[in-house]
Parts: structure tokens; C-alpha cells; sequence
């Protein structure tokens, strides 16, 4: 589905990756571990097309050439980012705004646009899967919500839009444990053969309820060794002082 | 400089003799003026003298023209209307209301003389006004619906000023949401001059809109002078995208304790549009609140202006007074110019003022386009966001989904 070769990505003249590969296929959850400044939200951030990188190196999505593409061109083929810091976006409805973003990536895909009613029905549903509180769908959005009612809100979009690739960037960091049972239980509902995931962490304790098949430990803007799910217990135990 | 203007009292018919040397008078005196000019304080960023020259070749102004219309209602939500042609009271409807207790007459001009000899389109006003309304609202009384006043203008307005004086009085504890609505798509230039004097008495509310239908060649300037009596509150919110050109000078005295005004604005300005929100908050007694917020978009060559004072009396303990400007600035020809002033001679007040300026936030962008929504939507609806908040405080759902749709137009360039 994703395979990345030879990735490098630099910004303000600063070189963050240093010739990365990955390949994920479908049905895969592979988790990216590493120190700070390692370059794990720096890769989100080129997967999701954000402008401001200058890169290098192959990224294909499913035979796309993910270069070629915009951020909401690859957000309509099934890329999907869950930020670390949603952004508060003033005077703009939750609701419209979740309906506009539906509505695009069915647009693009040649499906019919879903009208209001229908949605609505589909968004109570969604977000009581997830305990938000339908109060919150109608405020602007992510404007005062806590640490824990934006990543909840990150999820909601990711269940909504039914991406083919989820990359969740350090999506446990501010959630305490109920929050994070609930937003791992919206992952694993929404986990089947066709799907994959790439879950940025800093700590193994998300990991304990979405099992990885991979991990990967990133370091200098490369991957320094890769292992199964036992690779997090290990590194929780002794670091990253080991690897490089 | 070329004369640009021609004014006579002697077009005005049926005047009495004295009425007629009184606006003899006042046009005197604005002639000893002239339009006002950038070297006057409150015309610093809007030289209108200089915008005028520039866009006519001889203002005239004229009996009425009275050119029928037929009313287009606004359908979306229900309400009360006050239709005026020219700034002439035509007629009124009160469908939804006791006609006992609210009055809605005819324009007199002895009643509505405001002398400010420093405002020189005030004496032109008082030289040249030729109708209006004086509206007043009973005791306790609380309007069922909104009021809409439909603004239209004759045909053959070119070249031609309209100058019109309303006065509105709430009485105590009273209630309204008074929406004042321009329906005009006039491709020639004109002028209005308006001058409003709003008295809102104790515990009275009054929620004051202002919007336009689409968009006008027409030079606007409008001063309103209210005045507040103890708990009263009174309301403004601005959207008039889609002037050529408008200026609103609003002055506001919190006279008694625990009055609150608020003012919000949202423009978004294209092409060569220029208008500018002036305000006075004078807090002249103890424990009142204002609150400014006022919001530009600003694109093409459009020019945005933000003139704010808030002034505290000695006697004015406990004031909180808050103002706030933020424009969005997209293109390096547009501009805008922000005067915040605060003159404090209390001693125990909360007063703050902020103004910012800067570009599209492209972190927010970023966000909209990784959930598939395509840049240009993307665009619009932070523009609609950073205009639209400054809604939220109105409670009217039906009112408020009305202009947030007027809104949208406008970002649209209808």
C-alpha cells in the first residue's frame, strides 16, 4: 500500500530524514518509536503533503506517486493524518466542517454528496461510538475543546472518512487512561484487511491496546532497527541509548 | 481643486421661511468647510474629500425623486418592516406587534437638529435633510419579531446626495432587534448622509444590523449618537460587505451605571472598496462595560479603517471596556489602518486593546486540506470562520443563519 525508499526531507536547511524506507501493506499496524528530534512527526507531516519540506526519495501510495500529489488530493485517496495539535479553527461549525470534508473525499472518489439529514444521523452514531457528546459537534472547531476532545475529534474524522492508510501522529500524548482505551477501541473497530496504520508514539502504552505487527525505531531520520510488538517492552525498558 | 459640488437649500420645497434661513445657515457653514480631509483627526485614513473629488463630477441635491418600488422581503425569517425611498418614511408594517405601543412617525426636522460644528457633514445633514422616521418603543413593550428597515434608492440617483435624520427611542425596559438592510445594486455613484439619534433608557435592549443586499455604488456615511440610561444594553453588528463606500461614526455614552454596548464587524473587501468603523465609547459613569471586536478581510485594492476611542470620566470606576481589531490582509495592495485610543482618567478600570494584522494562517489551511477539502474551500471557509465568530454572541438563530448566508455571498463576491 505505502512504500517509502530512500526518503529525505529537509527544512530551514536542516536535514530531518536521512534516507528512510517502509513498506505497509494492507491489513498492517506498524508503530514508529523514537527519541525527540528523531524526525517521527517531520514524516507525518511530508506523508500528509505539508508545504515547507523540500524532499527527496520515492513515496508511492497503492502505484501513486504521493509527489505528484496535493494534500487533499491525497487526503481523497485515502491518507489520512491524525495531528498531534489539532488546530482550533475559530467561527468554523465542527458539524459543516465534518460534513465539507465527507462530502469532498466522496466527491472525489465519484460518490453522491450526502445530504444534511443523513449525515447527521451518521455523525450521532459515529461520535456516540466514541462518547463525544453531540454538544460538541455543534461548536467551532476543536476552539476550547481539551487535549483529550480534540484527539477524540481526530478520530471521529478518521472512522468518518474511512481512509485506506491512518497515520496517527503521537495520538495518545494528553490522554488520560479512559481516553485512550476509547480512542484505541476506534481504532481497532475500524482495523480490517484493507486498512493500514502507521502509529507515531513515544511510549508503549498505546501499544498495549492497538497491537503493532511492526515496529520501528527511528533515529537520525532513518530507521535504526525494526522488530515485533515485544521490541516496544524492550525499548520501555532500556531506551533508545542502544540503538543507532 | 475643482468644484465638485453644488448644493441648494431653494431645491427643497415648501420650506417655511425660517426653516429656511436655519439651513441657509448650516450650509453656510459647510460650505466654510468643504467634505472633510484627511488633515481632521477623525478623517485620517479616509480623506473623503479627496474620494469625492476623484468619483463625481457635481453632487447635487434634488426634491424627491420618489420612484416606486416594489419591496424584494427578505423571506427567511418573520418580521415587522419600516420601508424608506430616498431615506423618506414611506411606509411601515407592524404586523407582529401591539400597535399601541410602538410609534413610528414622519420625520421633523426641528426635532432632529444635532449640532456638532465640528462634523461637517453634520451641517450638511442639517442644511439638506429631507426625511426620516423617529421611532419609539413603549415601555416595556419587547418586540415579538425584528424590525427591518428596507433602505431603497430611486432610479436617477446619480450624482445626487440623500440626506436623512432618524431618531429611535426605547423606552424603559423596551425591546428590539432592529436590522438596517440597504437593497441597492446601483451601478452610479450617489451619496447618503445619514445622522441617527438613539436614546435607550433604563434596562432597554437594542440589537442594531447592518447589512446590505449585494453590492452598491453608493457612498455611505452614517453618524449615530446614543445614549444609555442605567442597565441598558445595546448591541451593534456590521456587515456591510459590498459598499463602494461606508463610513459608520458611531458615538456611544454609557451614561447610568451597568450599561453595556458591544460593537462586532465583519467585512470582507474587494476591489476598490473603502469603509471604515469610527467609535466613541464614552464611559461616563461607573460600572459599564463595551466591548469592540471588529474583523477585516481585505483583498484586491480595498482599504479597511479602524478608528476606535474609548473614553473613562473620573467618575467611572468599575469600567471594563475591551476592543479588539484583526484583519486578514491577501493581497500587498489592499490595506488597513487601525487607531486604538484609550483616554482614562479613572483609576480603578479594566481597559484592553489589541490589534493585529497578518495573513491566512497556513497551519489552519493545512489542516482543512488533509481532510480532503480542496484549497480554495479551504480558503473560504477560514475567511467565513474569521468573519463569522463575531456572530456568535447574537442570539437569533433564525437572524443569525440569515446573515451568516449574506456572509458567505459576500466571500463569494456576489
Amino acid at each position: 500500500m505505502l512504500s517509502i525508499q530512500n526518503l529525505e526531507a529537509r527544512i530551514d536547511n536542516k536535514n530531518i530524514l536521512n534516507g528512510l524506507n517502509l513498506n505497509i501493506n494492507p491489513g498492517e499496524v506498524h508503530a514508529i518509536m523514537g527519541p525527540n528530534g528523531s524526525g517521527k512527526s517531520t514524516l507525518a507531516n511530508v506523508l500528509s503533503g505539508k508545504n515547507g519540506y523540500e524532499t527527496k526519495g520515492l513515496i508511492k501510495f497503492n502505484e501513486t506517486d504521493l509527489n505528484d500529489l496535493s494534500t487533499e488530493e491525497r487526503a481523497q485517496k485515502g491518507i489520512f493524518l491524525a495531528f498531534q495539535y489539532p488546530l482550533e479553527i475559530p467561527g468554523v461549525n465542527t458539524n459543516i466542517f465534518l460534513r465539507t470534508s465527507l462530502n469532498a473525499v466522496r466527491k472525489a472518489k465519484g460518490e453522491k454528496e450526502i445530504d444534511t439529514l443523513t449525515f447527521l444521523k451518521l455523525i450521532k452514531e459515529k461520535a456516540s461510538e466514541l462518547g463525544i457528546d453531540e454538544k460538541f459537534l455543534s461548536r467551532q472547531l476543536n476552539v476550547g475543546f481539551s487535549g483529550g476532545e480534540k484527539k477524540k475529534n481526530e478520530i471521529l474524522q478518521m472512522k468518518l472518512l474511512q481512509p485506506k492508510l491512518s497515520i496517527l501522529d503521537e495520538t495518545d500524548s494528553g490522554l488520560d487512561i479512559d481516553a485512550l482505551r476509547i480512542v484505541a477501541d476506534g481504532v481497532n473497530s475500524y482495523k480490517n484487511k484493507d486498512n493500514a496504520f502507521l502509529i507515531i508514539t513515544h511510549y508503549q502504552r498505546l501499544l498495549d491496546y492497538i497491537k503493532p505487527d511492526f515496529i520501528h525505531v527511528l533515529s537520525n531520520g532513518k530507521i535504526a532497527k525494526t522488530g515485533g510488538a515485544e521490541l516496544g517492552i524492550e525499548l520501555e525498558k532500556t531506551g533508545y541509548a542502544n540503538i543507532s | 481643486m475643482k468644484q465638485f459640488y453644488d448644493f441648494k437649500v431653494e431645491k427643497i420645497k415648501d420650506l417655511s421661511p425660517e426653516d429656511k434661513n436655519l439651513r441657509e445657515e448650516y450650509l453656510d457653514l459647510f460650505y466654510k468647510n468643504g467634505f472633510p480631509n484627511k488633515k481632521e483627526e477623525d478623517w485620517k485614513f479616509t480623506d473623503l474629500n479627496s474620494i469625492l473629488s476623484k468619483n463625481f463630477d457635481n453632487i447635487t441635491n434634488k426634491d424627491f425623486l420618489l420612484d416606486n418600488k416594489k419591496l424584494n422581503f427578505i423571506n427567511e425569517f418573520e418580521h415587522n418592516h419600516i420601508y424608506l425611498l430616498d431615506g423618506k418614511l414611506i411606509s411601515s408594517d407592524l404586523t407582529y406587534e401591539d400597535r399601541n405601543k410602538i410609534s413610528i412617525i414622519d420625520f421633523n426636522y426641528k426635532n432632529n437638529i444635532t449640532i456638532d460644528k465640528n462634523n461637517s457633514l453634520n451641517l450638511l445633514n442639517n442644511a439638506l435633510a429631507m426625511g426620516g422616521f423617529t421611532l419609539e418603543v413603549s415601555k416595556n413593550y419587547k418586540l415579538n419579531k425584528p424590525l427591518i428597515i428596507y433602505n431603497y434608492f430611486s432610479k436617477d440617483i446619480k450624482e445626487t446626495i440623500i440626506n436623512n435624520k432618524n431618531s429611535i427611542i426605547l423606552n424603559d425596559n423596551s425591546e428590539l432587534t432592529l436590522i438596517n438592510y440597504i437593497d441597492n445594486k446601483s451601478k452610479d455613484n450617489f451619496m447618503v448622509n445619514s445622522m441617527e439619534n438613539i436614546e435607550i433608557r433604563r434596562d432597554a435592549l437594542l440589537k442594531n444590523i447592518f447589512i446590505n443586499n449585494s453590492k452598491s455604488a453608493g457612498y455611505f456615511y452614517k453618524y449615530i449618537k446614543s445614549d444609555l440610561e442605567k442597565n441598558s444594553v445595546f448591541e451593534n453588528y456590521i456587515l456591510s460587505s459590498g459598499l463602494k463606500f461606508n463610513k459608520l461614526d458611531i458615538e456611544i455614552n454609557l451614561n447610568q451605571e451597568y450599561a453595556k454596548s458591544t460593537i462586532f464587524s465583519a467585512l470582507n473587501l474587494l476591489e476598490s472598496e473603502h469603509q471604515e468603523i469610527k467609535t466613541r465609547i464614552n464611559h461616563n459613569s461607573q460600572n459599564c462595560q463595551s466591548y469592540q471586536k471588529i474583523k477585516n478581510v481585505l483583498s484586491d485594492q480595498s482599504k479597511g479603517v479602524y478608528q476606535g476611542k474609548i473614553f473613562v470620566k473620573k467618575i467611572a470606576q468599575k469600567t471594563d471596556a475591551y476592543q479588539l481589531s484583526k484583519a486578514l490582509i491577501l493581497n500587498d495592495d489592499a490595506e488597513f489602518d487601525a487607531k486604538p485610543e484609550l483616554e482614562i482618567y479613572a483609576d480603578d478600570v479594566k481597559c484592553s486593546h489589541g490589534s493585529t494584522s497578518g495573513s491566512i494562517d497556513l497551519d489552519s489551511l493545512h489542516y482543512l486540506k488533509s481532510r480532503g477539502i480542496p484549497e480554495k474551500e479551504a480558503y473560504k471557509m477560514l475567511i467565513s470562520g474569521f468573519l463569522g465568530e463575531t456572530l456568535e454572541k447574537l442570539i437569533e438563530e433564525n437572524v443569525k443563519f440569515f446573515l451568516l448566508k449574506k456572509l458567505e455571498g459576500q466571500i463569494n463576491g456576489n
